[in-house]
This record gives structure tokens, sequence and C-alpha cells, in this order.
């Protein structure tokens, strides 16, 4: 081999050298910050996020946005269950009419309509003979926003909740398709309308003063 | 170790793959004015780059597979394309690099420049979750972002920084192969 040869050889050889150990800073660095800076992150949460909960009656068929709805005009199941805070809450049959509102702690559009709908809420307060429960459905401890009663709170959310159970009973009862997830119930019990997604302010408004 | 550490440690890996590929960007952009620069480059990365981007491509996978197998993050719609992009990859280019192989650049990098788009809509879903539907699909929509680092390395803008990288590196790979051709032609 000639001496040229060798030479280059040998810069090879220091180079690679120095791209492994590149390499290895690179990750050992990265490694040492996370170790340093990446514990912690989720909250533990001492109260359960589901709870049982009871349907009563004959479940609404399935919402699909952009068709008639069938459920207009049919009685709503009845629900009865549990708060975060452990008080009981109950959908019954009670002449009221009502604004149902499922939502996922985890899903991005419930996380930009909640803080909408609470503003507006607690500016302009539905309504006395209007009640409003917000069912928190789909809780997933692994999910992101994790727990919905923190979220929530956090919010300011000014209505009763709900904890829907672990299998989201209450949701499927409704025949949820999405979240969010509406049902506005008039005062004999019997389905408005419902609607899946984001809704604006002014459409949710719309909704209510329907029911009045 | 918990899932944010872990987490924590492949987006700063992530923002280092930003690093590389905006500092070659740059070099290249100026290689009329400055072709010493670029060409410092070229001989500094050249050489190494299929390796580079084996490792990288060895590593997004082992992060993908920890984040849905350990982590328990179901994989949505849109990771399973990127996925499709990336895997392979863990094995193509480890391959070509333990065989010097610099003539494969170009598949490691039609297979990263398909991926990196999806990447990209799946990070601009995360940021604006109505290009997606108006709505949460029940089971797993691809706009839920199940980890923010530094306030905005979500995970599919992990694997748009690898796959950025990746064909950032086939890119150098080639140069370097035609530099090294004209120097032996020459």
């Amino acid at each position: 081999m000639s001496t040229r040869r060798r030479a280059a050889e040998r810069r090879r050889r220091k180079q690679r050298n120095l791209f492994v150990a590149a390499i290895a800073t690179v990750l050992a660095g990265a490694a040492a910050v996370a170790i340093a800076l990446g514990h912690g992150g989720r909250t533990a949460t001492a109260a359960p996020q589901t709870r049982p909960v009871t349907v009563t009656g004959a479940s609404l068929p399935a919402f699909a946005a952009g068709t008639t709805d069938p459920a207009v005009g049919g009685a709503i199941p009845s629900l009865s269950g549990t708060g975060f805070d452990g008080r009981a809450v109950r959908v019954t049959d009670d002449g009221k009419p009502k604004v149902l509102l499922f939502v996922a702690h985890w899903c991005p559009h419930c996380r930009r309509e909640v803080p909408l709908l609470a503003a507006d809420l607690r500016a302009h307060p539905l309504p006395a003979k209007v009640e409003m429960i917000t069912i928190s459905t789909g809780v997933n401890a692994a999910a992101p926003n994790y727990p919905p009663s923190q979220w929530l709170a956090g919010v300011h959310w000014p209505t009763t909740v709900m904890a829907d159970d672990a299998a989201s009973s209450a949701a499927a009862a409704f025949g949820l398709p999405g979240y969010p997830y509406f049902v506005f119930v008039d005062s004999h019990n019997r389905v408005v309308a419902r609607a899946s997604g984001e809704m604006p302010v002014t459409e949710f408004r719309a909704h209510v003063a329907a029911l009045t | 170790m918990s899932p944010n550490t872990v987490t924590l440690f492949f987006a700063l890996l992530a923002l280092v793959c930003n690093a590389f590929v905006i500092g070659v960007a740059v070099a290249w952009l100026v290689r009329h004015r400055e072709p010493a620069l670029w060409n410092a480059v070229l001989d500094a990365l050249g050489p190494s780059a299929l390796t580079l981007a084996a490792v990288i491509a060895v590593v997004a996978t082992a992060g993908s597979l920890y984040l849905s197998e350990v982590a328990h993050f179901p994989p949505c719609q849109l990771c399973w394309y990127q996925r499709i992009g990336m895997y392979p990859l863990a094995i193509v280019l480890p391959i070509a690099a333990l065989r010097r192989d610099t003539r494969a650049w170009i598949y490691p990098l039609a297979l990263a420049l398909c991926a990196l788009p999806i990447s990209v809509y799946h990070v601009l879903l995360e940021r604006y979750p109505s290009l997606e539907a108006g709505t949460c699909d029940v089971t797993n929509p691809c706009s839920i972002v199940w980890v923010r680092h530094f306030g905005f390395v979500t995970i599919p803008y992990m694997a748009a920084s690898a796959f950025a990288a990746i064909a950032v590196a086939m890119g150098l790979t080639a140069h370097a192969r035609r530099k090294e051709h004209t120097h032996v032609h020459a």
C-alpha cells in the first residue's frame, strides 16, 4: 500500500471514529438532559374520573350529520349517575328543557369549544328554566389533558357535570358519533336537535332559544 | 422511566435533526458565495451521511415502537402512513451503511420525501384540528396531541424532523459521491 493511500485510510478511520464519538455524545447528552428535566408529567388524581351510570329507556339511534335525524321528536333515555364530587346527577323527565353536552378531555375540538362556551355561559347564563348538563365521557387515563375533572375546573365550567362510566354508556345511549356532542331536549323530554362537532356560540344560543 | 422523560429525549434529538438540516441547507444555499464552507460540510459529513441517516431511522423506529407498545399511545391513521415510510428505512439504511453502498441514496430519499408531507400535514392537523373535521372521531382522531415539548415538538413534528434529516443526509451522500467520482476521474 502506498504512503498516500495509507494516509488516506488513516484519515478516513479518524473521521469515522470522530463521527461515532459525535453520535454517542449527542445521544448521551440528550438522554442526560431528558433524565434531568423529564420527570413528572401526569398529575395523579385521587377522585375517580368515571362513575357508574344507569340508563333507563330506549337508546337514541346513532346520530349522522347531514341526514334527517330520526331521533328528533322521540323521547330521550333517563340517566342516573354522579358528578366528580360524588353528588347525584340525573337526566330525567322533570318538565324542564335541557341541553346535554358530551365532551372528552382529550378531544382537541372539545378543548377549543369548552372555554368559549364557558366564557359565554358565565357572561350570559342560560334562562332559569333551561337545565344544562355536561357529560364527561370517553375518559382515557393515558390520553392528553387527563383528568377531565381538573380540565373542567380549570376553565371554571359553569354547568352541572356527570361522569360517564368507563364503557361510555351514557354517550352510547344518546347515539354519540363524535365529540363534542350536543342534544337539545324540550320540556316534554323529546329531542329537538342533535349536533356533533364544534358549534359557534351564536348557533348554540339559537338552539337554546328554540327550547324556550 | 416515564413517557415524559423518554419523549423529551426524542424531542431533543428532533431539535438536533432540525439543527443539522438548517446547517446543511444554509451551507448549500451560500455554496456559490462560500464554496469553502460547502466543501467543508461535504468533507465532514458526506462520508458519514449514510450512517447518520441509518442511526436516525433506527432511533425513530425505536421511538415509534416505544410510543405505541410501551407508552400505549395508539397510532392514528396518519401515524401508520408515516410508519410505512420510516420502518423500511430502519432496515434499508443500516444495510446500505454497513455495505457502504453510497449508490443506494435514491431509495431512502424517495421514501423520506414521500413521508415528509404526511408528517407536515399531521403537524398542521394538530395545530388546526378543523382541517380534519369539526368533530373528534370517537376512536382515535389524528388531531390528538399526545406529546408536546418546548411548546411545539409533537410526535409528527419529530417524524417530520427525522424524515427531513434523512432526506438531507441522502442529498449529502449523493453530493459526496459525485465529488469523489469527479476526483477519481480527474
